[in-house]
């Protein structure tokens, strides 16, 4: 099973404590969102998991193992850490040659990821040429090319344009849906949790949540309904019934609090009041993930 | 060291590629051939035959004038061959290829000794034979004496300098740095060294590897010593490249 498992894991840097004894799994079969502000010690934990750091204690294994224990990584785990680390005079394909080379990827593995990246047309342009959300593509395609078990992405949305977003996010889900481990760091927590099974958040190197992101959002995101109909005074009364109050929202919206989407269906559904559009709203969500790491954050607005 | 820091086949086929997919690296490469035989020649067939020792006191050492340059080149080779993995955390995607750095830096040591010994000894001999072709009279062939133990020698001691250069890019990380400080070095240096502190200039890589091209020894140092002396500081170099790159994060 490719199984994470971090045990007790700490990083110091001088007397800085970037990571602050961390126990955490990351499961197989479920993309888990590693989330934290800048500074949290998300990228340092996976280059200690990649052994490009070494731990002040503490240990990272890889399906029982430590990553510089494994034959041929590539083939086990795939890495996407800073997108503007390959040789910019370099060709893309080279890049990825060179890698498959070194664990004994066959080349056809090269060209079969660099159009699944959608960045074949520039396979043979030198990589200084790219943009940002090129180098992106190429660095997930080299994660990809070992056809790894394992998935490691360190802020794999940063620089991609909203396409890009949506087709990194459908791979993602597709990794894992093939039963693959797919760990991905971001600091956006919106954004997260709308692709993440499982949420980790860390906060100044501490773990503050390891938790399926569905019980976050039902723990920190208060109840609110966002609907529109075309018969608002028999709504409201119905839910004035049961102890809700129908509030006007902009162009001609409402809004209920303390309820979801479900109820106010059912309710709707029984009354015979037609409902034009109805949503759970989780605006709070961000608030939550801010207030959790309020504080916590290297850097932030006003902290003195 | 463990057999899972030994080089292995396919880790050396992707330092090859790495090599010859930039730019950078395969143009200082050919520049050890271009600048060694090139300027050789062409000071050869312009002052050649002007006068006895018109390219230098050494009949034998002038016979690879072009050298001169030619190390700045292989210095540049050695520099640009390790230090793209020190530029934008590189070195951290070559890790998660090869995590035992050993490994990932003794292969790259291997593949650069070995295209620096295969150009250096078609350098030698290219050198060697188009420059006396312009040499009239005063030209020497491959069979006078020390004139093969110069020709191979010239091609390690190329290689030697590339060697030297690479421990020292992988020692402070940075490529710019090394050429800042070796080429200056092997310019001006032993001019100044040797007039200063009598012998200690002798002991220098660039003037004990040069004494392997030569045909009258010069001090105590003879041409398989003085090799051997350039092979030393490559070495330490090497180590201490090593040891930096053993010990550092990524």
């Amino acid at each position: 099973m490719n199984r994470i498992e971090i045990r007790e894991l700490t990083k110091d840097y001088g007397t800085t404590r970037v990571v602050d004894y961390l126990t955490f799994d990351v499961l197989p079969g479920r993309v888990t969102g590693f989330l934290g502000p800048n500074g949290a010690g998300k990228s340092t934990t996976m280059r200690l998991l990649l052994g490009l750091v070494r731990p002040t204690a503490g240990t990272a294994t890889i399906a029982g193992r430590r990553f510089t224990d494994l034959q041929d990584p590539l083939r086990h785990v795939g890495a996407l850490l800073d997108p503007q680390a390959p040789h910019g005079g370099r060709t893309a394909r080279d890049h990825l040659l060179i890698l498959a080379a070194a664990n004994s990827v066959p080349d056809g593995r090269v060209d079969a990821v660099l159009e699944q990246s959608g960045i074949a047309s520039a396979a043979r342009r030198r990589i200084k040429t790219f943009s940002l959300g090129m180098r992106q593509r190429l660095g997930i395609a080299a994660a990809l090319l070992g056809d790894p078990g394992v998935l490691l992405l360190d802020e794999p949305t940063n620089g991609l344009d909203p396409e890009g977003i949506i087709w990194i996010r459908d791979l993602m889900r597709g990794l894992a849906a093939e039963g693959r481990t797919v760990l991905v760091s971001s600091h956006l927590m919106s954004e997260t949790a709308s692709f993440a099974d499982h949420l980790v958040v860390l906060g100044q190197g501490q773990l503050l949540v390891d938790t399926p992101t569905a019980e976050f959002i039902d723990a920190h995101s208060s109840r609110r309904v966002r609907l529109r109909t075309s018969d608002a005074d028999r709504l409201r009364a119905a839910l004035a019934g049961r102890g809700f109050r129908l509030v006007p929202a902009e162009d001609g919206r409402w809004t209920v609090d303390g309820i979801q989407a479900e109820a106010v269906g059912a309710l709707a559904a029984d009354e015979g009041v037609p409902l034009l559009e109805l949503s759970d709203e989780r605006s709070s969500l961000e608030q939550a993930y801010l207030g959790l790491t309020a504080g916590r954050a290297e850097f932030s607005a006003g902290a003195a | 060291m463990t057999a899972a820091a030994m080089p292995t086949t396919p880790v050396l086929r992707s330092e090859w590629i790495k090599i010859r997919s930039a730019r950078s690296i395969l143009g200082s490469l050919t520049a050890v051939f271009g600048a060694t035989a090139g300027i050789t020649a062409l000071t050869a067939a312009a002052i050649g035959t002007a006068e006895e020792g018109a390219m230098g006191a050494d009949p034998l050492l002038a016979a690879f004038y072009g050298i001169n340059f030619g190390q700045i080149a292989a210095i540049a080779f050695g520099a640009t061959a390790l230090a793209g993995e020190f530029r934008n955390g590189a070195l951290a995607v070559s890790l998660t290829a090869v995590p035992n750095r050993t490994r990932l830096y003794l292969s790259k040591v291997v593949v650069v000794a070995g295209l620096g010994f295969l150009v250096g000894q078609v350098t030698g001999l290219v050198t060697f034979v188009s420059g006396q072709a312009f040499m009239g009279e005063y030209a020497l062939g491959l069979g006078d004496p020390g004139a093969l133990r110069a020709v191979f020698g010239s091609g390690v001691y190329l290689m030697l300098m590339a060697l030297l250069s690479a421990g020292l890019t992988a020692l402070v990380r940075s490529g710019t740095l090394v050429m800042c400080l070796l080429i200056p070095f092997v310019l001006i240096v032993p001019f100044v060294v040797g007039q200063l502190v009598g012998g200690a200039g002798r002991f220098m890589p660039d003037r004990a590897g040069q004494a392997v091209m030569r045909m009258n020894a010069e001090g105590s140092l003879g041409p398989w010593t003085g090799l051997a002396v350039a092979a030393l500081w490559s070495i330490v170099a090497l180590a201490a490249g090593w040891f930096a790159m053993r010990r550092r994060d990524a």
